[in-house]
């Protein structure tokens, strides 16, 4: 291959490699958005996937449990308005948080026994899965010693018909 | 790339060729182009392939896992497909933590000695110290940690992923996705459906593929297993054997089949007679579930059953020389599909050394053994018992099924594996370098 086409396919690589290096993010390496949103059709979920995803589920609400706002202070940008501003904001906010907090509490009391009940449901749900799994394994004990009796039976069976005709053989004017 | 663009692309090349200074500025400002429109790794893609269409280097290939530290099924299937094409490209092993060429002959009997190794920490999981690199704990509110790997993935021709990690983002011209379970449903970081060629090892792996992820895998390719030793010198004895990892969770149903022996002991015990189970696995110092089974075990010591647990690969051979049936009941009352046997390599290690498989009916296995023809498929521990009662009753069907077994086997050897390596990638090669 003719050095000058080596050279300048070098040449372009360096350059494109130098100018990739500097770019950390996926996303303007490749000029488009790699990242799209799934979403989880909870009827394919297996038993385990389910039990994750309650727990998940669960645990954000937990995280949400307290609608309250997170408190900020009050600010402002202007020098001479800026205290009274400031003043009038935090009566302000005094008065209609009053109000607010009536009703946001009403609702923490709401989600708090929400997500009680969904855990009370939820242990219900696992102490019923582990009664049934006990009877799954006794049913389970049960078919498993029926199969072994019927073996067993099918072998009497066989020796009774071998010792019958033994003995049809030995003394052939008996009856049965 | 698009068919359009492909085709500009090779007409480019083939005028480079034949007339080198007549079209060099043409390539050039084609260069520009697609790293204005397309980016600069698209680019970076054009020019890895033109070296290689003109015929300036061999092919560029990295294989990453996430686990290539640890020894384990996936990893040798990666390793040994690297040994299969380590002289047709030159070939990067790219792991996350320190491991050597020595390592991977030690644990695997595979010489990787022309391929490097390059070893790309994570900062992420350096920090917490875990030697486990788990995607599972990566979500929407961290930034991917893989995109260390998805960006290293771009210096390359072809890029192999090979571990069970769907967050890293291939930017090479030809990715490939060896999926050997797909455990995570698409959530946060999700890429496989970004691969060119996504591989399966078993048709149970490529249902799954289409039920979880939504996508058509393209290339079947069983996994290599060469347990095979010479046969003939060696006496079978009555031993059941069942080889598998001691699973913290139990996964593997050992203590299922050790309750199926005290069965077998208590109810037919002029049969059992003699009969030995001897159960071998892998297993991590602190581990309940062995306890368990030790215990278990303690509680019937007159029962002739042996736990042998991380024993060197010669030992393992001698016991698949020597015993006669082979248990295993992964997949017993799951109903997870990733705990149900994927495939099931200990299974045909058994039949290669002519052993009666006994196997739970679901999963990878049920491409192995075929019921009643090479062993049997089983989907209780009461069937296990009667399958097992049988065969023991019955030389003549030990001897023929064993026989059957040994041949079936045949399909999963690493002569066949490294023939379909190289017919899959053959082809691959021709496509990216049609010229």
């Amino acid at each position: 291959m003719e050095e000058t086409i080596v050279k300048e396919i070098q040449r372009l690589k360096k350059e494109m490699y130098k100018r990739k290096e500097e770019i950390s993010d996926i996303k303007k390496l490749v000029n488009k958005e790699i990242d799209q949103e799934f979403y989880s059709n909870l009827s394919e979920l297996s038993e385990k996937e389910l039990e994750t995803y309650i727990e998940e589920c669960l645990s954000s609400i937990n995280r949400n449990i307290d609608p309250k706002p997170e408190k900020k202070s009050i600010t402002s940008h202007r020098k001479i308005l800026g205290t009274p501003i400031v003043l009038i904001k935090r009566v302000l906010l005094k008065i209609i948080g009053f109000y607010i907090d009536l009703i946001l509490d009403k609702q923490t009391q709401f989600n708090q026994q929400s997500v009680a009940l969904y855990q009370a449901l939820l242990l219900r749900l696992r102490q019923n899965k582990e009664r049934i799994k006990q009877i799954e394994e006794k049913v389970s004990d049960c078919e498993e010693n029926l199969d072994i009796i019927m073996d067993k039976l099918k072998d009497l069976h066989l020796s009774l018909e071998q010792l019958k005709n033994k003995i049809a053989n030995h003394n052939p004017t008996v009856e049965d | 790339m698009s068919i359009q663009d492909n085709e500009r692309f090779l007409n480019i090349i083939k005028n480079l060729k034949l007339s080198p200074r007549n079209t060099i500025s043409e390539f050039s400002e084609e260069i520009n182009n697609i790293s204005l429109e397309h980016g600069i790794q698209a680019a970076y893609n054009y020019l890895l392939r033109a070296e290689v269409i003109l015929n300036i280097r061999k092919p560029l290939l990295a294989i990453y896992d996430h686990a290539f530290q640890f020894i384990g099924g996936a990893q040798k299937y990666g390793l040994t497909l690297t040994s299969v094409l380590q002289n047709q490209f030159d070939i990067t092993i790219i792991s996350n933590k320190e491991v050597s060429h020595r390592d991977f002959f030690s644990w695997y009997n595979l010489d990787l000695s022309k391929c490097k190794i390059k070893v790309i920490k994570l900062p992420y999981f350096e920090e917490r110290n875990t030697p486990h690199l788990d995607p599972a704990f990566i979500s929407k509110e961290v930034e991917n940690p893989f995109h260390l790997i998805s960006k290293e993935s771009g210096n390359y021709d072809i890029f192999v992923n090979n571990s069970m990690n769907e967050m890293v983002y291939p930017l090479s011209n030809i990715s490939i996705l060896v999926c050997h379970f797909p455990e995570r449903r698409p959530k946060s970081y999700f890429y496989a459906d970004q691969y060119t060629y996504v591989v399966y090892n078993s048709r149970y792996t490529a249902e799954w593929i289409k039920k979880k992820w939504k996508l058509s895998p393209h290339q079947h390719i069983y996994p290599p297993v060469d347990m095979e030793t010479d046969n003939s010198k060696f006496l079978k004895k009555k031993n059941i054997l069942s080889v598998a990892r001691f699973e913290v969770e139990g996964t593997k149903r050992q203590q299922e089949m050790i309750e199926a022996f005290l069965n077998l002991n208590q109810k037919y015990p002029e049969i059992a007679k003699g009969w030995k189970f001897i159960l071998v696995g892998g297993s991590n110092q602190k581990n309940p579930y062995l306890s368990k089974l030790k215990d278990t075990i303690n509680k019937n010591p007159n029962k002739n059953i042996e736990l042998k647990i991380n024993i060197p690969n010669k030992e393992l051979k001698s016991l698949y020389q020597e015993s006669t049936l082979f248990w295993h009941l992964c997949g017993l009352t799951h109903d997870d599909p990733a705990e149900i046997e994927h495939f099931g390599m200990t299974i045909v290690e058994a039949m290669q050394n002519k052993m009666v498989p006994i196997v739970y009916d679901g999963g990878g296995p049920r491409e192995i053994v075929d019921n009643g023809v090479n062993g049997f498929r089983v989907q209780s521990k009461a069937e296990l018992i009667k399958c097992s009662i049988r065969l023991i009753r019955d030389q003549k069907l030990i001897q023929k099924l064993s026989e059957d077994a040994q041949k079936k086997a045949q399909t999963f050897s690493r002569i066949k594996f490294e023939e379909r390596v190289n017919s899959f990638f053959n082809k691959l090669l021709k496509t990216y370098n049609p010229l």
